[in-house]
């Protein structure tokens, strides 16, 4: 309960533009916002990005913020981010007739910035298709319930319960194959 | 991540599939997750997490500059509207008494005239001042003229009495 009045102290100390309370929202959830876009992009320098963006449109947008769990409504800020960004690339994809990074579709093994391999489970997260692999990290890294997730995307609860099962489990066949 | 599944996932399950396969499926579910916990991803690098909040502070402070801008400029507008406004009022309804040499033509008009409802004895009225007014004036300027021989200089006065008589019963309506 103290945690919660916290949280209610700090994003009130935000929408009366308090930088402090900011940062310290920034020390809460960058970890996990980081670990959701990494998760979903596999690149680092990406993940920069859209985490900085986040941030800064946390600025924005607290305003709107109108009460409910925190962690969700930030969670779908964030996945708004990722869709924009997404589509950003297909943009760029059809502007420059290149072939997109296809690690996104899982057909070549993903590189970090730095130039070392990625984990294990990046490569296999790869091998699942975009929208099960936005599905499986909204469910891990947002704490988002199975209603919240169902209804941001606009499907019955039941369909998200079983894409999610039917996800990790083909997540942790591969993992163990 | 220990506590994210604050929901019942059993019970949820259970609404859509049947006892046993509703424990399969979290089974299957808390294995996966186990699994992602174990590997988690890399952390976001402390430079970055500070250029985040330099960002921010910079935004803030924008934001602030920004909002007294907006309300110095509606305070302003709103005063330059009251000022107008003011401005029109006193143009409007507060009049200067009028100085020397001033015509102030309403307080030639008769009041009874001005006052009356009678439209057609009063056009009758100023028919009759203004044939006699006409007929007096081309007297005094035969007079003037030498024309009539039988003029003399009580006349002159009498006609001047009687323009002078006209006049006040006019404007005395």
């Amino acid at each position: 309960m103290a945690k919660s009045n916290d949280l209610a102290r700090i994003i009130t100390g935000c929408k009366g533009g308090d930088a402090k309370c900011f940062s310290q929202i920034v020390d809460m959830y960058a970890s996990r916002c980081y670990g959701y876009f990494y998760r979903l992009t596999g690149n680092n320098d990406i993940s920069d990005e859209l985490l900085s963006e986040l941030f800064v449109k946390l600025v924005e947008k607290i305003g709107s913020y109108k009460g409910g769990s925190f962690e969700s409504w930030l969670f779908k800020v964030a996945s708004n981010i990722f869709h924009d960004h997404l589509r950003s690339k297909q943009r760029r994809k059809k502007l420059l007739e290149v072939q997109i990074t296809e690690f996104e579709f899982g057909t070549i093994e993903p590189k970090q910035s730095d130039g070392e391999l990625t984990d294990k489970l990046q490569i296999q997260l790869g091998r699942l298709d975009e929208d099960t692999r936005e599905l499986v990290m909204l469910r891990f890294y947002s704490q988002l319930s199975f209603k919240e997730i169902a209804e941001k995307r606009s499907e019955p609860i039941g369909t998200t319960l079983a894409k999610t099962h039917r996800a990790l489990k083909k997540l942790r066949e591969f993992m163990e194959g | 991540m220990e506590n994210r599944n604050r929901e019942n996932l059993r019970e949820l399950f259970e609404k859509f599939f049947d006892a046993e396969q509703a424990e399969s499926y979290v089974e299957d579910i808390q294995k996966a997750e186990q699994i992602l916990r174990e590997n988690p991803a890399p952390e976001p690098d402390d430079m970055l997490i500070a250029n985040i909040k330099a960002e921010i502070a910079m935004r803030l402070q924008a934001r602030r500059a920004h909002h007294f801008r907006r309300v110095i400029y509606e305070v302003a507008g709103a005063a330059a509207v009251i000022l107008f406004f003011a401005t029109v009022s006193l143009q409007l309804f507060i009049k200067d008494p009028p100085g020397h040499g001033e015509v102030v033509y309403a307080s030639l008009i008769p009041t009874a005239i001005w006052e009356s409802n009678d439209i057609a004895a009063d056009d009758e009225d100023l028919a009759v001042y203004t044939a006699q007014i006409e007929q007096i004036e081309d007297e005094v300027q035969t007079l003037q003229s030498g024309d009539d021989t039988s003029s003399s200089d009580s006349t002159i006065v009498e006609l001047e009495m009687e323009l002078i008589e006209i006049n006040g019963d006019f404007w005395k309506g």
